[in-house]
């Protein structure tokens, strides 16, 4: 997992064939001349016989589609990293400097056993800004036989949540980026090309990767609140502006987690996780009650459907990610995708195939698919509805069922 | 002996006797009796309230009503008004009465308040063009949805009694006594037609309003008028009032000289007597005595219906919120300090409780820090009088608003304040017949079902342009609204940032 792999010379994926299509030049032309419209690009490759996949893969697709980030945040994940620590929670962290560094591991030491810890090797780029943030990671199991973990009375998962919640929230230069088993986020500001080499993202491998590219409007680009957002083995990928952040909030702050990352992502990732991991909802009827059909169209659907997208949207009316968004959601045990877009779609999702049906992809833009799989064979997921590709299961939804496939 | 002094005349009816044609029209239409003809001319006695029918009746617009311009002697301190209430209750040695809500110059908040606007980075929405929806649940959420250990939603665990409104509006409780007839058959027709809610007031439910009874709240009021348990099953929600925002800790009096044939069917009294609601419910002293009459409530009805309580804005209204939430309650209304009523003691009406910006965000703030806001409906009221109000009132945290005066208005009042009297000469606030039957019901209605449509319109193209298309996403988006008044405290306590604060 950790060998380095040779990148190829050339601008041009390897795939590619040369012709009237070819547009590598493109990449040539001076930032401060490219146009500045577009918006975030987001990315996601991943194999379902769970065979690994190099970063180059995903630093391909992602730095494919340029014209949509300014260079204020990009960031990847990656599963299926560490099947030597795959029962291990995997917490990696950005320090200011030692100080918060020393500062985090006095907390640590009381909440879980460290396994083993070790620096994240960083390459600072030239075009990137300092200060570079201290990249580490550790590998930690929580102290659950302790009198302490038994008075919280939480789960180990909500256990595990709260000290990420509280690290981010007390620990002043500390963020905990990723905290779940067999991955890790790699993240930071910086155009993707950049946080590609400041992590030399290929030298990893994993059986599926997301990756994000940011053009921050609302919010400060800053390396924590770049994407993907992650808590346990969730982690999000947003392109979108949530105009119901004031609502979503509040339902997640009710439910224990903190907002401190000053971007309105980061409630997505905790409705993820309040809705599917403490709620018990299917994927499919939480995907619902982000993305809500109209009630016009609830009408049509069939006695038990009706009474259940209803119930959906009373229940989780504050779920409801209102504006435009496409987002890309990772999750392990089994290794999932799920690519889902605003009840509007009022932002782009594509999603890719290759010919022999191992490889799946989601993407903004189909040119990023088709920079690493020429021969994809394309789709599009429609509106309101997921995607969801497990490792091991293959496509369990191609996003253009009906709305609750397999969820009553 | 005789203590009376005249209370200097506050308005004015200006004839112009050119104009006038002598038709006497006017004279007919002043219930207040400030008009009479003599020498074949229209002359003005005392009395007259501004309540503006005679203008409005008279064929040639030959009548105009201002206010005396120089009754007083200007002081800063003293000001005409608190000069005219300190004369007449030196005259009547009782408490003022009054109508209509507060009419004191506190702070409008609404008015310091403004709203965002979606540009660029999300894209508006045309409603015209584009769903945008304003359906609304009244009752209890479940908090989440049951899945079984099999990993199977189990929706008949998760589903509670609830109410579906195309608005997020109510109309508030008026009851058969302080509204005549016809104004109560516009009303409930009106929210019949657009598939909201009307309050019932406390006054029990007439047999012809049956029929209306899937859009109606029933109120169950100390006095407990006309409360029946068919009564209850019938309609689609039941509220109990601890109290109203126009006059909290207080409770009404209807005379006996309004309590007829009609009002004594409905509210199950004998013909003539005083209707005495008292002070508090005679059973409820504390919380837990609430939470007894609200399981009583529920058991009656057999848990069909969501059972709510409304209390008045006070200033410690979040934590009794709080408190009524955790006793039962389904939904819960706030009344704010400017609310309108049919009679109320002048000082309580203008001096008592807090206004309803402050309270719906409060009450919003302490149910979240809770953990009990996603279970609960929250409806706030108290002048809300136009869609703006109504979309200020719902960012700040109310699910529904509660809305009276201005569908009075839409059937002709003129918020002249002398409902109270029974006299309104616009057949709404009175119990005289000749005078009621002014109210055309199917006008009425009409004007009040055109108003709501219009602010529902005014609803959607406000969400539109901010990016949201279903009103939920609007509850509580306090994100949405900045605060441009004179005091930022306030906007801390509104949890609103000020104008020119950005995002992060
Ligand atoms: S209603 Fe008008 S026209 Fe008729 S008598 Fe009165 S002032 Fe004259
Ligand atoms: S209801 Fe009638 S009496 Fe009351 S304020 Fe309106 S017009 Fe005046």
């Amino acid at each position: 997992m950790y060998e380095y792999e040779p990148r190829t010379a050339s601008l041009r994926g390897p795939e590619a064939p040369h012709g009237f299509s070819e547009r590598s030049y493109l990449v040539d032309i001076p930032d401060r001349h490219k146009p500045r419209h577009g918006s975030c690009g987001i990315a996601g490759c991943m194999n379902i016989d769970g065979s690994l996949i190099s970063g180059s893969r995903i630093e391909k697709m992602i730095t494919t589609m340029s014209e949509r980030e300014n260079g204020l945040g990009s960031g990847f994940v990656a599963y299926g990293l560490f099947p030597d620590f795959a029962d291990e929670y995997c917490m990696q962290f950005l320090f200011e400097n030692e100080e918060s560094q020393a500062l985090t591991e006095e907390t640590l030491s009381e909440w879980v056993y460290m396994i083993k810890d070790e620096k994240v090797p960083t390459f600072p780029q030239s075009g990137m800004s300092p200060p570079f943030p201290l990249v580490w990671r550790y590998f930690v199991r929580p102290k659950t036989g302790t009198e302490a973990y038994v008075r919280t009375g939480l789960s180990e998962e909500d256990y595990m949540v709260r000290l990420v919640m509280s690290v981010n929230d007390s620990v002043p230069g500390s963020y905990c980026v990723s905290s779940g088993k067999d991955m890790a986020v790699f993240k930071g500001s910086g155009y993707a090309r950049e946080i590609a080499k400041f992590y030399d993202i290929s030298r990893y491998k994993g059986c599926m990767w997301l990756s994000h590219s940011r053009f921050p409007t609302n919010s400060p680009g800053w390396w924590a609140g770049s994407h993907p957002i992650s808590i346990l083995d969730w982690s999000v990928c947003h392109n979108g502006e949530i105009t119901s952040y004031g609502v979503n909030r509040k339902l997640v702050e009710m439910a224990g987690y903190k907002c401190n990352l000053l971007t309105d992502s980061e409630v997505v990732t905790y409705l993820w996780d309040l809705m599917v991991r403490r709620h018990r909802l299917p994927v499919t009827a939480a995907a619902f009650a982000m993305a809500p059909w109209y009630y016009r169209d609830i009408e049509r659907l069939p006695e038990d459907e009706r009474r259940l997208a209803n119930q959906l949207r009373i229940t989780y009316k504050e779920a409801f990610l209102n504006g435009p968004f496409s987002i890309l959601v990772g999750r392990s045990d089994p290794v999932t995708m799920i690519a889902l877009a605003d009840r509007k779609k009022l932002r782009p999702l594509v999603m890719g195939e290759s010919d022999d049906g191992n490889s799946v992809y989601a993407a903004s833009e189909e040119c990023a698919i088709k920079s690493v799989q020429y021969d994809a064979r394309i789709w599009a997921t429609r509106a309101g509805n997921p995607a969801v590709v497990k490792v091991g299961e293959g496509i369990v939804r191609r996003g253009t069922e009906s709305p609750f496939l397999g969820a009553i | 002996m005789r203590t009376d002094i005249k209370v200097p005349e506050k308005y004015l009816p200006i004839i112009d006797q050119e104009a006038c044609i002598r038709c006497k029209r006017c004279i007919k239409s002043c219930s207040y009796g400030a008009l009479e003809f003599k020498d074949d001319k229209v002359r003005v006695k005392d009395g007259c309230v501004s309540c503006l029918r005679c203008v409005i009746d008279c064929p040639t617009s030959a009548i105009t009503v201002v206010e005396r311009p120089s009754s007083y002697a200007p002081h800063a301190v003293f000001s005409p008004e608190i000069r005219r209430s300190i004369m007449a209750q030196a005259n009547s040695g009782g408490v003022l009465l009054s109508s209509c809500g507060a009419n004191a110059e506190y702070m409008d908040i609404f008015n310091d308040i403004l709203l965002d606007a979606a540009q660029v980075t999300n894209p508006s929405i045309d409603p015209l063009r584009e769903p945008v929806e304003t359906k609304t649940y009244l009752g209890r959420r479940p908090g989440k949805v049951v899945v079984d250990d099999d990993g199977r939603i189990d929706l008949d665990a998760s589903e509670t009694p609830i109410v579906v409104m195309d608005m997020p509006i109510m109309i508030g409780h008026i009851s058969l006594g302080s509204i005549s007839y016809n104004a109560q058959a516009a009303l409930f027709r009106a929210a019949s037609e657009l598939n909201i809610l009307a309050g019932t007031g406390e006054g029990g439910l007439h047999n012809d309003f049956y029929c209306h009874s899937k859009n109606l709240c029933a109120e169950v009021a100390s006095g407990r008028f006309g409360v029946t348990s068919h009564y209850l099953k019938e309609v689609s929600c039941v509220d109990i009032k601890i109290g109203q925002g126009a006059k909290p800790g207080h409770g009404g009096h209807l005379p006996g000289e309004k309590v007829q044939k009609l009002i004594s069917e409905t509210r199950m009294i004998p013909l003539g007597t005083d209707a005495l609601s008292p002070y508090p419910h005679h059973d409820i002293y504390s919380i837990e005595d609430l939470q007894q009459l609200i399981s009583v409530l529920k058991e009656s009805t057999e848990y069909s219906v969501p059972v709510g309580v409304k209390i008045a804005a006070v200033h410690n209204v979040g934590a009794i919120a709080s408190g009524i939430v955790r006793a039962g309650a389904d939904f819960l209304t706030i009344d704010g300090l400017r609310g309108g009523t049919g009679s109320a003691p002048r000082v309580i009406r203008d001096h008592a409780g807090m206004p309803i910006e402050i309270a719906v965000s409060a009450v919003d703030q302490r149910l979240q820090e809770e953990g009990l806001r996603d279970k609960v409906t929250l409806c706030a009221s108290g002048s809300i009088r136009t869609a703006a109000d109504m979309i200020k009132c719902i960012a700040l945290g109310a699910d529904v608003v509660g809305v009276c005066t201005s569908a009075m208005i839409a059937m002709g009042c003129t918020v002249c304040q002398q409902c109270h009297r029974g006299a309104c000469s616009w057949g709404i606030a009175t119990q005289v017949p000749e005078l009621a039957a002014r109210l055309d019901t199917e006008v009425a209605a009409q004007r009040v079902i055109n108003m709501f449509h219009a602010w529902n319109e005014e609803l959607k193209e406000i969400m539109g342009a901010m990016g949201i298309d279903s009103v939920e996403s609007l509850v509580g988006n306090r994100d949405r609204l900045r605060y441009i008044g004179p005091n930022p405290r306030i906007a801390e306590i509104l949890d609103v940032k000020h104008s020119g604060e950005g995002w992060g």
